[in-house]
């Protein structure tokens, strides 16, 4: 792995990682505070509780959404494939499937836009933005389509899903919360202690050097957009269960915020930089600003405003420390 | 590494003309194919429409009007080398800006006031192309920030949809009657006065170079923050016409976050159809529009053909990606050969 090493030794990033850490903790903590001073009732726990319910989704989202942007790529179809997901789990248990067979379906469709969209990256090359683009706009016709023929009817969703998705685990915490936990310590140990995170972040920081150094870069990256759909998959489940009910624009929200919490968390869109513990931070510090605005009954138009100069900011503070952006290198290189 | 100087002086200019004539044809294939699959569309079109004419050409024209222009503007940014997720959000604003300045106003200060956009377009454009040069923070990542910002500044203009416009205004765009040549006017003008001219220029050049290999570009002398500048100002006029347009079009403003992101990722769909690379500095402004006009006409053919018209979306999807598709492949052949 000395391909790796060699470009950390120069700026070691490595050692300014916990910094922007204790920056990024620094400004969840002072929202936090914040919260509380506009509500008192911020820290109850049913509060709390509620935070965390909005939170789980948008981390598995951005999860995905790192992966991907760690080797340089995207995934714009991430919602989309969570609506489906969804759509497939709320029919079928509605059409009187277990809810086993349900999920287990949903998984296996989220399977097959992953695969479609690594192999089509990795092995054709297309790109990661127009492709997952692509893939977006396919299953959002499908959809369409399908929700007024084979996907028709009333769509149910299993107790076990409804479940997952607002009931109670422990006091405050959801069940989500578990569900996020769970995956997401996966994720962190996944890019930190396996071959296949180290050639994650090797495909990323310089895709032509790995594959000379013999890495199978088609391989890395049909796992990564997998994983990417099957996380999707789970954060549809997850917002399918809370809502009950299934429609088109179920997760279409998470979109933005998803590429955008990973980038407040310090991944780079040009790839090979950054990580799953910052973008569980940037998606926390995204939830609880928004808590706050809507607590604050600010308009809509402001809370848009405020969105888009913390994460201008946050990517400008990046750059300027890291100094990675002055090489400007293209995202689809 | 079309445009560019070579980076080393000594080196021989790569002016051999099987290279040039390679590339006209292949440029030129893409656009001629392009062409082929519009007319093609269209008179398929034809022979499924009964008393088919110059309404549905109308139709064609007025409707995809504004997704012309930021699939124009989308255009000029990609062949600068980058890539701007805020055309759709540019596009509502404008369109909330002139809504509300234009109600009840007359015909002339109408076109003041649209003048005024266009300028509005240009700064908006400006800041885009500085924020990028002076922060170094990747294209992408900006022009995602700055649409969070222009929406809500479209929504805090025009909380609920209103405004208005003046009715000649909106006749200058879409026509009266069945008349299609005012919005084919709207497109060809501003590409004939601003865009022709400018191409054939020192900083249109600078802007294929800046796209084409910023490095070599660096060496060879060119401004990169000119001319990212200037490409993104382009850009944003063209995003305020799309904002006008879409004034005339609907009669009014509306801050809506669906269109801005459906325009957004359509712009992108039209510019990788028309044959713009997404590594820049390869392509022209024609191909964006026949390529809006093509992923309009998809859906409505199959619709005569019997399929549901929700499947265009899936059509839509499936050519862009084949498109992109064999584009890397014929690419990975070349390189080859």
């Amino acid at each position: 792995m000395t391909v790796l090493d060699a470009p950390r030794q120069q700026g070691s990033p490595l050692r300014r990682i916990p910094a922007a850490m204790l920056a990024l903790l620094g400004v969840l903590l002072a929202l936090i505070l914040a919260n509380g001073l506009v509500d008192t009732g911020f820290f109850s726990l049913g509060q709390l509780r509620n935070t965390l319910l909005i939170a789980a989704p948008l981390a598995l989202f951005a999860g995905a959404q790192t992966l991907c942007m760690l080797t340089g790529g995207i995934d714009l179809s991430v919602t989309m494939t969570a609506t489906a997901v969804a759509y497939v789990v709320g029919s079928r248990a509605a059409s009187g499937d277990s809810a086993f067979t349900a999920i287990a379906l949903g998984f296996l469709v989220a399977l097959v836009i992953g695969l479609v969209n690594g192999l089509a990256i990795g092995v054709f090359g297309v790109n990661p933005l127009i492709m997952t683009l692509g893939m977006a706009a396919i299953i959002t016709g499908v959809l369409t389509v399908g929700s007024q023929s084979f996907l028709g009817g009333a769509t149910r969703m299993p107790q076990i899903v409804l479940d997952l998705g607002r009931g109670t685990f422990l006091g405050p915490l959801p069940w989500n919360l578990l569900v996020w936990a769970v995956l997401g310590v996966g994720l962190v140990l996944l890019l930190r202690r396996t071959g296949l995170g180290r050639l994650v972040y090797a495909v990323g920081d310089n895709r032509r050097a790995a594959r000379l150094a013999g890495v199978q870069v088609w391989r890395v990256e049909t796992a990564v957009y997998v994983i990417a759909a099957l996380l999707a998959a789970v954060a549809g489940i997850l917002v399918g269960g809370r809502s009950g009910a299934v429609d088109l624009q179920l997760t279409a929200s998470y979109l933005l915020p998803s590429v955008a919490a990973a980038v407040i968390g310090g991944t780079s869109i040009l790839g090979g930089a950054g990580g799953y513990g910052g973008t569980v931070l940037g998606a926390l510090i995204l939830t609880v600003l928004d808590t706050m605005l809507t607590r604050l009954a600010v308009d809509e138009s402001l809370r848009q405003l405020v969105a888009g100069a913390i994460l201008l900011a946050l990517a400008w503070v990046y750059v300027s420390s890291t100094r990675r952006g002055a090489t400007r290198r293209r995202s689809s290189a | 590494m079309t445009v560019t100087a070579p980076p080393v002086p000594q080196m021989p200019p790569p002016t051999q003309p099987r290279g040039r004539l390679q590339r006209f044809l292949r440029d030129e294939a893409w656009t001629g194919a392009l062409v082929l699959l519009f007319a093609g569309l269209l008179f398929w079109q034809s022979t499924q429409v009964r008393a088919w004419g110059s309404f549905e050409l109308q139709t064609l024209a007025t409707s995809t009007l504004p997704l012309v222009f930021i699939a124009l503007a989308q255009g000029v940014v990609v062949i600068a080398g980058g890539i701007d997720l805020s055309v759709g959000a540019q596009m509502v604003l404008f369109n909330c800006v002139a809504a509300s300045l234009m109600e009840g106003a007359g015909f002339g200060s109408s076109l003041a006031l649209a003048a005024l956009t266009l300028v509005l377009g240009a700064v908006v454009g400006v800041l885009t192309g500085w924020i990028i040069t002076v922060s170094g923070v990747p294209d992408i990542i900006v022009t995602l920030a700055t649409s969070f910002i222009w929406l809500g500044l479209a929504l805090w203009i025009m909380p609920q949809p209103g405004g208005g416009a003046n009715p000649s205004f909106q006749e200058m765009f879409v026509g009266s009657g069945t008349a299609y040549w005012p919005a084919l006017l709207c497109i060809a003008v501003p590409l004939l006065v601003v865009w022709v001219p400018l191409r054939r220029s020192r900083i249109g050049l600078s802007i294929y170079a800046l796209g084409s290999d910023p490095q070599a570009a660096f060496l060879a002398g060119v401004s990169a923050p000119r001319a990212r500048m200037t490409a993104y100002a382009l850009a944003g006029m063209f995003t305020a016409l799309a904002g006008l347009a879409t004034t005339a079009y609907t009669g009014g403003g509306q801050a809506s976050i669906a269109v801005a992101n459906t325009a957004t990722l359509g712009s992108v769909a039209a510019v990788v159809l028309g044959g713009i690379a997404l590594t820049g500095g390869v392509g022209g402004l024609i191909g964006p529009v026949l390529a809006v006009w093509c992923l309009f006409l998809i859906p409505a053919n199959l619709l005569s053909f019997g399929v549901d018209p929700s499947y265009g979306e899936v059509v839509r999807g499936v050519v862009i990606v084949l498109v992109v598709l064999s584009g890397s492949l014929l690419r990975r052949k070349w390189s080859k050969a």
